[in-house]
């Protein structure tokens, strides 16, 4: 194998590859290397860990095919070093390969690559559809914080993706606080839903570019392409558990105020926050306030009123503050809406403005 | 070599052990760990694999490999497919529940309202209304309309399985519907005695106090079970003096009415009075027809109308039989996919259905003579006096309809009376009864004796 492409592309390619690796190398070593395959159909990056996998294409000239598998943190360190502009070749010899970049000259023992897994690139389905890579990542970075990182349940440790009538919905729950974004896409986006493993997702958001893909999911496998690239991650079998109906829809509390001035109110309550991460929420009708207040029985306690404008019945709640502070990265506008629908019920937190996202966090037991 | 017609798992064990000879363990471990046989038909081998990747590579490394020890095993095996199964992998042992102070949202389907203990499946609209608890049924609707004044409290009895916790569940869903911010409380008499016994226990008699008199509607299921816990008694006394001053409306179950409700306080049962007693009957034919096809529809089944008047008649009692014989046909159904038809429900039914009792008739003579306080040798006689006549008829239409004794041997046993005699008799009742609840409700009671 002989090739040879530009520091930037090899760099890329590197870095979007080493990802899809095993990163420990407890099962099969080949799993841990990155597969370089130089062919007719151009430079290809491939690595799988049998959850997600890629073939990722670059630009770059082939002066003799061939294929060679590297260990993807070698090659990753390497890239790391690369600066300034130029060409990387690489050039095999025997079971060693020759990278020169420049005036530097490594020289990289291979893997046998016989026995890397062939990585499944196709479904057996025939419908597919194109979407914009951005709006993909934004469905799935709006939502993928609240998915379960446990694994008892494979469902809730997923991201529900679905499309129907044109409008892309995904969910992600642990059970304690839920997201859900709503885009629309063009009406004629056929029907989909899916479950997607959310530490793939996250895998797929940061390879896949922001112009068009196509993708394409059957029961067990979703394929994304674009380039020339392809990527592909498991589904969760299974289904998702019917969440509408939890949202409630009555409201009895609602208070609106500016997300800057409550993100620094909980800052500053979060200091005196007790073992178990609580903050209190008072909705004020009186005052047109909310209040937000701990205690640490150690270190000591804190209150703090917020301007908002409030209507309905006070209420008081504990939460995790954590969990309050997850959406407020979530939601763009300067204005947030929070909505009570009673004692020991979900409270459900907007931007004002903005019905595309929606969150719902439990409280605290009192 | 191993027989054919091995268990898929002890196929799988040996293939297993045969794979390990032939390829190194990381390869083993990482492709062979997560896998297993699904089944065996029609000598295909059907390989279950946790994903799309393995398919592929068992495909194109292992299947010559696998083929080879599967036709080393038997000829017989023609061929292997590959199919995704979900999550075979091994779960990992349970998280050890960590102690989460947030509340979960109720993700799964049946959950109970732990501020409220109501189960929201119970409601009206899944409710049917028929003759025998049309007046249960509106008595609960004035309830929740006006509570606390109307009827307070709200007592409902009747036997097991005739839909007393639906109901009053029921009551307690749609209350939480109208008046949101009032506070609902369900639980049966059994915790409530569990309750007080710890808190005096705990010595936080008076939180128990405070805690009960905070709610609104409070429903109490199955009453009865308070009978001879004196403590208890008294402690529910002063909790429905205090709900009752303050106008909060109460709801009773229990499976008698108050004044059968054996060792159970006089004030308290004078108390079950004061407002409104219903009881629920026997469903009739129509209602349990209405509550089968209910049932079969909420499982997306359509039932021949000749099966359901089938059900209907034939198996006796609770509303809980009745949906139980449902649910096995649903379940028939789900395995068959078409609904079974008469011929198999009525197989099906017959290992279900009690055996026909048989029973001395001197035994259901002396046990009836018994209930009306008459001698049973005056049945036999051929008097005419009012006391005897109207329990001869009953005998008569109990030994007809209970034990299928025929009408000339009903005649004969009864000191030699003509065939038409036993038929008129067993027809007046069958007709009284319909009109006469009173002696309905005897006929009920006498029946409990002969069981």
């Amino acid at each position: 194998m002989n090739l040879s492409l530009e520091k930037k592309n090899f760099i890329e390619a590197v870095q979007k590859t080493a990802r899809f690796a095993q990163r420990s190398s407890a099962t099969l070593p080949i799993l841990s290397c990155i597969l370089i395959v130089s062919g007719d159909d151009g430079i290809k990056f491939r690595a799988t860990n049998l959850e997600v996998g890629i073939d990722f294409k670059v630009a770059g000239t082939s002066k003799e095919p061939g294929v060679v598998a590297i260990p993807a943190h070698l090659l990753q360190q390497l890239a790391g070093s690369l600066s300034g502009e130029g060409a990387v070749t690489l050039e095999q010899t025997g079971d060693v390969v020759v990278v020169t970049a420049g005036g530097a000259k490594s020289v990289i023992k291979t893997v046998p690559y016989e026995d890397f897994p062939s990585i499944p690139l196709t479904t057996s389905s025939e419908h597919s559809f194109t979407i914009a890579g951005s709006t993909f990542k934004n469905a799935i970075e709006a939502v993928v914080a609240c998915a379960s990182t446990s694994t008892v349940r494979p469902d809730l440790a997923s991201i529900f993706f679905s499309i129907e009538g044109g409008m892309l919905t995904t969910v992600a729950t642990d059970s304690f606080r839920l997201a859900e974004k709503k885009q629309s896409l063009p009406q004629t986006t056929p029907t989909v839903s899916m479950l997607i493993p959310a530490k793939n997702s996250l895998d797929i958001v940061q390879t896949i570019p922001d112009d068009t893909i196509t993708v394409t999911a059957d029961e067990h496998q979703l394929v994304c392409s674009w380039n020339g690239s392809t990527l592909t991650s498991r589904l969760t079998t299974g289904s998702y558990p019917d969440y509408r109906q939890i949202i409630p829809k009555e409201n009895a509390s609602e208070a609106t105020l500016l997300r800057k001035d409550f993100e620094s109110a909980l800052r500053h309550t979060t200091i005196f926050s007790d073992a178990f991460q609580k903050v209190r929420m008072g909705f004020d009708q009186k005052d047109n306030a909310l209040k937000l207040s701990s205690r640490n029985a150690d270190i000591g306690e804190s209150e703090e009123s917020i301007p908002a404008r409030v209507f309905g019945n006070p209420m008081e709640f504990s939460f995790n503050h954590r969990y309050l502070q997850t959406p407020l990265s979530l939601i763009t506008t300067e204005s947030i809406s929070l909505t009570a629908s009673g004692i020991g019920r979900p409270l459900i937190m907007r931007g004002v403005g903005d019905s595309s996202f929606l969150y719902l966090v439990m409280p605290m037991n009192q | 070599m191993k027989a054919p017609g091995t268990s898929p798992y002890e196929l799988w064990e040996y293939v297993l052990s045969q794979v390990q000879l032939s390829v190194s363990p990381a390869n083993f471990n990482t492709w062979f760990q997560s896998s297993s046989i699904v089944k065996i038909e029609d000598n295909i081998v059907y390989i279950g694999v946790p994903s799309q990747f393995f398919r592929e590579w068992y495909l194109k490394k292992f299947n010559s490999l696998l083929l080879k020890i599967l036709r080393s095993v038997s000829y017989e095996y023609r061929n292997i497919e590959y199919v995704i199964v979900k999550d075979a992998r091994k779960r990992p042992a349970r998280e050890a529940k960590s102690d989460k102070p947030t509340i979960e949202l109720p993700l799964n389907d049946f959950y109970v309202n732990k501020s409220d203990n109501l189960n929201p499946r119970y409601t009206f609209d899944s409710f049917v209304v028929g003759s025998f608890n049309e007046l249960a049924y509106t008595a609960a609707q004035a309830a929740i309309n006006r509570p606390g004044i109307t009827y307070n409290p709200l007592f409902i009895y009747g036997d097991t399985g005739r839909g007393k916790t639906h109901l009053i569940q029921a009551i307690g869903n749609q209350f939480k519907k109208l008046y949101p911010n009032r506070k609902v409380f369900y639980l049966t008499s059994e915790k409530f005695a569990v309750d007080f016994t710890d808190s005096l226990q705990n010595g936080t008699a008076n939180r128990f106090k405070d805690k009960y008199r905070q709610y609104d509607l409070l429903i109490m299921d199955d009453i009865q079970f308070l009978s001879k816990k004196d403590k208890s008694q008294e402690e529910l006394f002063h909790l429905f003096n205090a709900l009752y001053d303050n106008n909060k409306q109460i709801v009773f179950s229990s499976d008698r009415s108050p004044a059968a409700i054996p060792d159970i306080a006089s004030r308290l049962r004078s108390r079950f009075l004061v407002g409104m007693t219903v009881d629920i009957g026997e469903p009739d034919l129509e209602s349990r027809m209405t509550i089968i096809r209910k049932k079969a529809a909420t499982n997306n089944i359509e039932l021949d109308s000749r099966v359901i008047e089938y059900i209907a008649t034939t198996v006796p009692g609770s509303i809980r039989e009745l949906e139980g014989v449902v649910n096995s046909i649903v379940c028939q159904t789900q395995s068959k996919g078409i609904p079974p038809d008469l011929a198999e429900v009525r197989q099906s039914l017959r290992s279900l259905s009690k055996p026909t009792k048989t029973v001395s008739v001197k035994h259901v003579v002396s046990k009836i003579a018994d209930f009306y306080g008459i001698d049973p040798d005056s049945v036999y006689e051929k008097t005419r006096r009012r006391e005897v006549v109207r329990p001869r008829q009953i005998i008569m239409y109990i030994l007809r309809e209970d034990f299928n004794v025929s009408y000339p041997t009903i005649g004969t046993k009864l000191g030699g009376r003509d065939h038409t005699t036993v038929i008129h008799s067993c027809e007046k009742i069958k007709g009284d009864m319909a009109e006469d609840a009173e002696l309905a409700k005897e006929i009920e009671d006498i029946r409990s004796l002969l069981v």
